[in-house]
């Protein structure tokens, strides 16, 4: 009997391990449906989920079959094994979002030796192991679009303070540098009087928010770059009873925000449509794999998105998207 | 007695038959339904992935042999790579030196684990909760969370990527490892108490063994295996990050429970462990090609482990049932 069953799996691995690999996707002609394989960062969040909804809507209109998925748990290795798994199996074209840029890597050139095109989206690997990175927001978009709203919320004139995550984050500092420039090219009569850190708390945005709001009484607006910083900002403005007489905007989800939205205490989340980013990587990671997307084009036609931006190897979504009162309920992650 | 005996041992083979059964079921279906499950290249994919976690799940049999658990072992693996990388790149050493120390200082470690265990007879699950806080909190402290060692070299980082003589570079240290604790345990007078150990602690003490040095050695030896275990974990992703091996005691500690070693010490076996390591591992790779998504393989790992468990309690019933009914009072 135990001879039997050992017999038994030694011929299951040894069937399985003869059969040679098929032929490589890439071989068997233009007809043929292509698989693209889409990774969020984490499987529960919602900015992914809602990522995703796009990228079904892309699928269903490009005829594409989609394989998601991604780590469930906290494992920094899960993305690589997932994605090696996936070269394995053999699909066309891999999008992801890249948690570990480093260690990534290395699952992602190996895909590519492999014959598998890649797109990363939401954050990026290191630019030699993929074609094309779908960015959904350049520094110069956000730094502008934060400063033009902060501008129009204030009537272009007044004092008005900034909350970081901390002064060594470089994605951060990137848009200060933009924000400042825009201040100082298109908006005389405004003055950045303080920027702090939060240590991307929400505590701590809220506490250093009370007490810019003591130091400067003559503060017009709360800047938050930081996700947690914009409900931490809003709730000490709510506190300090000056909802509405100093604004809060910021770079922010709109789920967390609503509640401070809808009683006026902050006034505009800015983001972009994760559900475009979603739809827009796939349309990309489509034109890539069926060739008629090259590097080095300048523009790309992606479905109802209509004609996008290529900066280099960077496909752009665009502007960013302002969230406010009238729109905010539309949007749920 | 004797009845007893015989009901323990076939309760040993029926659970390893069992998950050999499993496993041969699992290679067939996934075969069946993915075309890319059965080749060469998925085999290594599934060799690779599960190499850190068959390490730690060999270096845990024994522990657990003696009615022991090592929850440290995740979280040493996490400081062992940061360690390394640290070494690496700020201490200038080559990778080699780095590893070497690195190992030593995993042992050296898992003697803290045992120390604290076997001289200030502490609970094994209290001593290394403690550790398992204690070195992740190292790790992230050596890197303020955020600091990432990369850049390895080529030379280094075929370790966890590259094949050599046909198979994957780290299979060969899983297999040494494995060979070596199986020799040990199952062929050693030596590896023999550990089981003593287990089933009956006062017992071995009284037959004269050295019952603390036995398991300190287990807890030493589980340390070094960590470092290993790191040193790989690193080569394979090329990066170390404080959240390296998050979760990994758990996936050991179910491979070892699955593969039939009791928790309370006493029974089991390394071959068991293994079984164990490869219906989890193949599980999880094989879900991919079947095209379910990864929480499924969570969810039947667990389903698998409570069978595996309602399995083990099975024949007692039944021996007791029989018992019984022979002997009605």
């Amino acid at each position: 009997m135990k001879r039997l069953l050992i017999l038994s799996a030694v011929l299951a691995f040894a069937v399985g391990c003869s059969k040679s690999p098929k032929p490589s996707h890439n071989e068997e002609g233009a007809g043929k449906k292509l698989t693209i394989a889409l990774m969020p960062k984490s499987k529960g969040n919602g900015y992914f989920i809602s990522c995703k909804q796009g990228a079904d809507e892309a699928a269903r209109e490009l005829g594409v079959d989609l394989l998601f998925d991604g780590p469930t748990d906290p494992d920094p290795a899960r993305q690589n094994e997932i994605i090696e798994n996936w070269s394995t199996l053999g699909v066309d074209v891999i999008a992801v979002a890249c948690e570990n840029k480093e260690g990534i890597s290395t699952a992602l050139r190996k895909a590519r030796q492999k014959g598998i095109k890649v797109v990363t989206y939401d954050s990026d690997s290191t630019t030699d192991v993929r074609d094309f990175f779908v960015n959904q927001a350049t520094p110069q978009g956000i730094g502008n679009t934060l400063m033009d709203e902060a501008a129009r919320l204030t009537g272009e004139e007044g004092e008005f303070a900034i909350i970081t995550a901390s002064l060594t984050a470089a994605n951060m500092n990137e848009w200060r540098k933009n924000i400042e420039a825009r201040l100082a090219e298109k908006y005389p009569r405004m003055k950045l009087v303080a920027t702090k850190p939060c240590d991307d708390l929400k505590d701590k945005a809220q506490s250093e928010t009370t007490s810019l709001l003591s130091a400067y009484p003559n503060l017009k607006l709360v800047m938050a770059i930081c996700t947690p910083a914009v409900p931490g900002a809003a709730e000490a403005v709510k506190q300090a009873g000056k909802s509405g007489a100093v604004k809060v905007i910021g770079l922010g989800l709109p789920s967390e925000n609503r509640k401070y939205v809808k009683e006026d205490v902050t006034q505009s989340v800015i983001l972009w449509k994760t559900i475009d980013l979603g739809y827009l990587t796939i349309h990309a990671a489509n034109a890539l794999g069926s060739g008629t997307l090259k590097p080095g084009a300048a523009t790309y036609k992606a479905g109802r998105l209509g004609d996008v931006e290529i900066a280099g190897d960077n496909i752009l979504l665009g502007k960013p998207f302002i969230f406010n009162k009238e729109n905010i309920d539309q949007f749920d992650f | 007695m004797d009845a007893t005996i015989r009901v323990r041992n076939w309760k040993g083979l029926r659970h390893e038959l069992l998950l050999l059964a499993v496993l041969a079921g699992e290679i067939l279906y996934f075969n069946a339904v993915g075309s890319r499950f059965g080749t060469l290249d998925n085999l290594f994919d599934i060799l690779r992935h599960s190499t850190e976690i068959g390490l730690l799940a060999v270096v845990m049999t024994p522990i657990i042999l003696t009615g022991g658990i090592d929850l440290s072992v995740g979280s040493l693996l996490g400081l062992c790579a940061i360690l390394f990388g640290k070494m690496w790149r700020d201490g200038g050493l080559p990778p080699l030196t780095a590893a070497v120390c690195t190992l030593l200082f995993g042992a050296m470690a898992g003697a803290l684990n045992g120390g604290l265990i076997t001289v200030l007879r502490l609970p094994p699950l209290i001593v290394t909760l403690g550790t398992y806080s204690l070195f992740r909190g190292l790790a992230e402290a050596i890197t303020h969370g955020a600091d990432t060692f990369t850049n390895f070299p080529a030379s280094f980082l075929c370790l966890g990527q590259e094949n050599r003589f046909g198979i994957p570079v780290q299979a060969f240290a899983l297999i040494l490892v494995a060979a070596g604790v199986w020799l040990m345990v199952h062929r050693t007078t030596f590896g023999r108490s550990f089981r003593a150990i287990g089933f009956a602690p006062e017992g071995a003490r009284y037959a004269g063994l050295p019952v603390d040095r036995r398991v300190a050695f287990s807890y030493i030896l589980a340390g070094f295996v960590s470092a290993l275990a790191a040193v790989i974990y690193t080569a394979r992703l090329g990066q170390a990050k404080a959240d390296a091996g998050t979760g990994y005691e758990l996936y050991a500690i179910t491979a070892v429970v699955l593969g039939g070693t009791s928790i309370f010490g006493g029974s089991g076996s390394v071959h068991g462990t293994l079984l164990g390591v490869a219906a989890i591992a193949v599980l999880s790779n094989g879900l991919v090609h079947a095209h379910q998504p990864r929480e499924v393989a969570g969810m039947l790992t667990g389903v698998l482990l409570l069978l595996a468990l309602c399995g083990g309690v099975i024949p007692k019933l039944v021996a007791f049932l029989r018992a019984r009914s022979r002997h009605p009072n």
